[in-house]
């Protein structure tokens, strides 16, 4: 028995260390899809995307107006080189390697802060990455602006998880900001909607305070200039809410909280927990709550989590969320997308699931270059053929670039009847629905973090504020659609006028121009009539419907957070 | 010019006064009066659009419900429900635009002193519009709907627009007509050969005028095969009958020519069919007019025309019964259609309708041939001319 219980004992360890030396790697190859690595394509936009969000969010910290550079050179078939380059603070000797060079040694997960960087594999997994498939270090130039800015060149270790770090010298100029360059091979630059530059026109969008310039491998310049210069407030971290929380979360937590006793464990490291809901709590649990947290079992923890959901709390403070705001989405969209017409919309804070605030904003963006064409890109104003909607779907600022099926936003653009606006065939409009969700705690559908689930609440609030803004639009389509009606109408009529007055001049012998003239003026003169009829009773009809319907939906929404 | 006979009775030869007043009124226009109208609807509208209104243009309403028959005068007319066509409506302004062209094309014909038939007013017309891709007419059809309104707009024929249809008939017997615009040549139908004169289109007197006429009455034929048959048997010159083969549906040409032997000459008409809805119709067209062209009776139809044949009574008379036809479904409800009309609501054109409706039989004018070739000219008709064995 003692023998065979030593052989095993030592298999186990023997495992656990094959484990770890190999850990590293082969949790890269195992996870490549939950890390957003699937797809040649996807993958490229995935490392732009963990380069950007690591600069706007570093930039962001430092309260710097961001510049960030983004250049792709393709080097040979499916292999790429990525040069990023930002202005932020940048990255010391001492701290490159750990940013760099480690894989999860980021400090957002467990933390519920609103970030872009949610999902993804972070600037390490790059390094990973473009070690794995193409041998390389990835080059590194840094520089926080006090001092001689340094260059190296970073691997990572695969058993130890640990940066290497080579050819550190220090350069002749002062520099602040980071330049990363990384080669990747068995990835593939395209400019489709799940491409690189889609990433970033959509990340300039939400981000009016940053300017984004690309250079893309056929060598175009492409600038998105800033629209804004207000740099958004870094987000607060947030204590968890007791209405989401679950065992695990009380176990995990307990057992790494600083308090002595199980009571002000759960005032401090809660949100919205007083001493009210403790002597609440104490009644609903068989143990004292002046226990050490770190001896708390599963089943105290379940009893905790069973009392959390009999307790009505306050709901979470919103402090935490990040809005872009209306008028900054207006001018970025009127810059990126350069519509004709913009409606934005900021929602106040909600929450979803009891315990989570989130926030929606919208914009829709009607005409001129809004929408997906579907032809090149080179149509007239009123020309609604060849262009498709489209839908530009972000959380916390991130573009989701992936899994627009399943995400909530789609299917609450989907279900809204988009007739009732003055929209007749919504896949076949040229309009840009601009949908930002914003929350500590974005409820994805899945591992890869590209769709957000359909909570109702979340439904229900999408679809509110997409109601909102396609009323303002169906305003502006409306009055659009007669003008050009109108157009068309006096198009119609002049057309036969040369030759009614040549006929009639031939007639009467009276001057062929002045009749000419005058039946313009009358077309003009009927068609102005029309105009004021129309307007009055369309709008009309419009609010009454409309305004009565949102106010139910307001109502609805009221019923469910009481 | 004629005369009189024991068989054609004296009152036939009277022709209603009120309707042979308003004729001759009608009759006296000619080009420059017509042109007159046009400047005249055409200054309407200039002033219309000088004033500041919606430029219209006015013309009868046609169609069923604006088409009645007058009993005191025996045509079918048209009521006096106008309709309006204005340029700024989306749905009258092409309209509007070709009615003006038509307007300016005849009004140039008849300063001109210039003809053409409906087809070539199309293609004068025809063209694209500006820089557009749209033509001014797409089909005939659309000229010569504005060439109707224009006719009706004016109250007038479009033969005295200097336009006219297709022409169709024939015309033979002692008869001289004189061609004033083709270097006036004068020649008598009964001296053209078996094939006879081709009616024009146009039979206004300032184009041909009937010089001269020897006959007792005008016999107006449907077939041509029975039109031949009589000239052959040389029926014109042994009854002094004026012989018309309308060919099927008289066209406005023939019909016109028959009016004015019958109002200017005084003629009797008397018109020859096949005894089936399709002959019944031809004869009611000459005699009062047609719905489609109800505003033209006036200038077109002769009330006073009888119907000699064929008749039921024919096959029962002459033992025809082996040589007629079953009625279609088509013939059938035409006649049905028929016993409804008005001008058809007398009691021998009832009686003669329903018994055919009864026996579901046609009878074609050839089935004469039965009997033999000469039949028809020989006993079949001068028989009934002189007993006047006529329906109404």
């Amino acid at each position: 028995m003692e023998g065979e219980l030593k052989k095993e004992i030592i298999t186990g360890e023997k495992l656990a260390k094959e484990f770890k030396e190999h850990s590293v790697a082969e949790f890269f190859k195992k996870n490549r899809q939950m890390l957003g690595l699937y797809g040649k394509v996807r993958t490229l936009t995935t490392v732009v995307h963990e380069y950007i969000t690591n600069s706007l969010d570093a930039c962001e910290e430092a309260r710097i107006l961001p510049e960030i550079e983004v250049k792709i050179d393709e080097l040979g078939p499916e292999y790429y080189q990525i040069t990023v380059k930002d202005n932020g603070p940048g990255l010391t000797k001492e701290t490159v390697g750990k940013a760099l060079g480690k894989l999860l040694a980021g400090t957002k997960f467990h933390r519920l802060v609103q970030m872009r960087g949610q999902q993804g594999i972070g600037a390490s997994g790059c390094t990973m990455l473009s070690q794995m498939t193409t041998g390389k270090a990835i080059k590194v130039i840094s520089g926080t602006g006090k001092g001689k800015a340094f260059a190296c060149e970073i691997t990572i270790d695969p058993k130890r998880n640990e940066p290497k770090i080579e050819n550190m010298r220090d350069l002749d100029r002062n520099f602040r900001g980071l330049m990363i360059q990384a080669r990747f091979k068995g990835v593939l630059y395209r400019e489709s909607v799940m491409g690189p530059l889609e990433y970033i026109r959509r990340t300039a969008i939400a981000n009016p305070h940053a300017k984004i310039t690309f250079r893309s491998p056929k060598g175009e310049k492409i600038v998105f200039n800033r629209t804004s210069t207000y740099i958004p407030k870094p987000p607060k971290a947030m204590k968890p809410h007791p209405a989401g929380i679950t065992v695990d979360d009380v176990v995990t937590m307990a057992h790494h909280t600083k308090a002595k006793k199980v009571s002000s464990f759960l005032k401090n490291d809660f949100e919205r927990i007083g001493d009210t809901a403790l002597e609440k709590i104490q009644k609903l649990v068989s143990f004292d709550l002046n226990k050490d947290p770190k001896k708390l079992t599963w089943g105290e923890a379940e009893q905790i989590v069973s009392a959390f959901r009999k307790i009505k709390f306050l709901a979470p403070s919103a402090d935490g969320l990040r809005p872009i705001g209306e008028e900054r989405i207006r001018k970025s969209l009127e810059s990126i997308v350069q519509p004709e017409y913009v409606v934005t919309l900021t929602r106040p804070p909600k929450v979803y699931a009891g315990g989570y605030p989130f926030q929606v904003e919208i914009g829709i963006a009607y005409g001129g270059k809004a929408g997906i064409s579907t032809n090149g890109n080179n149509r007239t104003q009123s020309e609604e053929q060849g262009v498709k909607v489209e839908i530009m779907r972000f959380a916390n600022r991130a573009p989701l670039l992936f899994d627009a099926g399943n995400c909530a936003i789609t299917k609450a653009v989907h279900s809204i009847d988009w007739k009732r606006y003055g929209v007749r065939d919504l896949e076949n409009t040229p309009l840009t629905i601009f949908v930002n969700f914003i929350s500590v705690h974005v409820p994805y559908t899945g591992a890869g973090k590209q769709a957000i689930a359909d909570e109702d609440e979340v439904m229900e609030e999408l679809r509110l504020a997409l109601m909102v803004c396609a009323r303002k639009t169906a305003r502006y389509i409306s009055a659009k659609r007669a003008e050009i009606e109108r157009r068309m109408k006096r198009d119609m009529f002049y057309k036969y006028i040369p030759e009614i007055a040549e006929a009639l001049s031939k007639i009467t012998k009276k001057d062929k121009e002045k009749i000419a003239k005058k039946l313009e003026w009358l077309v003009l003169t009927k068609l102005k009539l029309e105009k004021k009829e129309e307007k009055s009773s369309k709008e009309l009809k419009v609010e009454g419907k409309d305004s009565k319907k949102v106010a139910k939906g307001e109502e609805k929404i009221a019923e469910k957070s009481r | 010019m004629a005369k009189k006979k024991s068989f054609v009775k004296k009152s036939e030869r009277k022709i209603s006064k009120a309707l042979s007043k308003s004729v001759a009124k009608k009759e006296k226009e000619g080009p420059k009066e017509i042109a007159a109208r046009i400047k005249e609807v055409a200054r309407g509208i200039v002033k219309d659009i000088e004033s500041g209104r919606n430029p219209r243009f006015k013309t009868k309403q046609r169609g069923r419900g604006n088409v009645l028959f007058d009993e005191k005068l025996g045509i079918i007319k048209l009521g006096d429900k106008d309709t309006t066509r204005t340029f700024l409506n989306i749905a009258h302004a092409r309209k509007f635009l070709q009615t003006m062209l038509v307007m300016s094309k005849t009004y140039e014909y008849l300063t001109n002193n210039k003809t053409a038939s409906i087809r070539e007013v199309y293609y004068e017309l025809k063209h694209t519009i500006g820089n557009t891709k749209e033509n001014t007419f797409e089909d005939q059809r659309e000229s010569d709907a504005c060439i109707v309104d224009l006719e009706h707009s004016i109250d007038t024929i479009r033969e005295k627009l200097n336009v006219h249809a297709n022409p169709k008939g024939t015309l033979y017997g002692d008869i001289t007509l004189v061609d004033r615009q083709h270097h006036n040549d004068t020649f008598n139908c009964l001296k053209l050969g078996r094939g006879g004169w081709s009616i024009m289109s146009r039979i206004e007197p300032h184009e041909i005028e009937i010089k001269k006429v020897n006959a007792k009455y005008v016999l107006v034929i449907e077939t041509s095969a029975m039109y031949e048959r009589l000239v052959e048997e040389d029926f014109a010159r042994k009854n002094k009958a004026i012989l018309v083969g309308t060919g099927g549906q008289a066209a406005r040409g023939t019909r016109r020519l028959i009016h004015r032997l019958h109002f200017e000459h005084k003629l009797p008409v008397y018109v020859f069919t096949d005894g089936d809805p399709y002959g019944w119709y031809i004869y009611s067209v000459i005699k009062q007019g047609s719905m489609a062209l109800a505003a033209h009776s006036r200038l077109l139809a002769c009330p006073e025309a009888k119907y000699i044949g064929m008749t039921l009574e024919d096959v029962e008379d002459y033992g025809l019964q082996n040589v007629t036809e079953k009625m279609k479904p088509g013939d059938i409800k035409r006649a049905k259609e028929l016993l409804a009309y008005e001008w058809f609501k007398n009691k021998p054109w009832q009686k003669e309708l329903k018994k055919a409706l009864q026996l579901k039989i046609r009878i074609e004018q050839q089935a004469l041939a039965n009997k033999s070739l000469e039949f028809v000219a020989k006993e079949y008709l001068p028989k009934k001319i002189k007993n006047r064995e006529f329906l109404p």
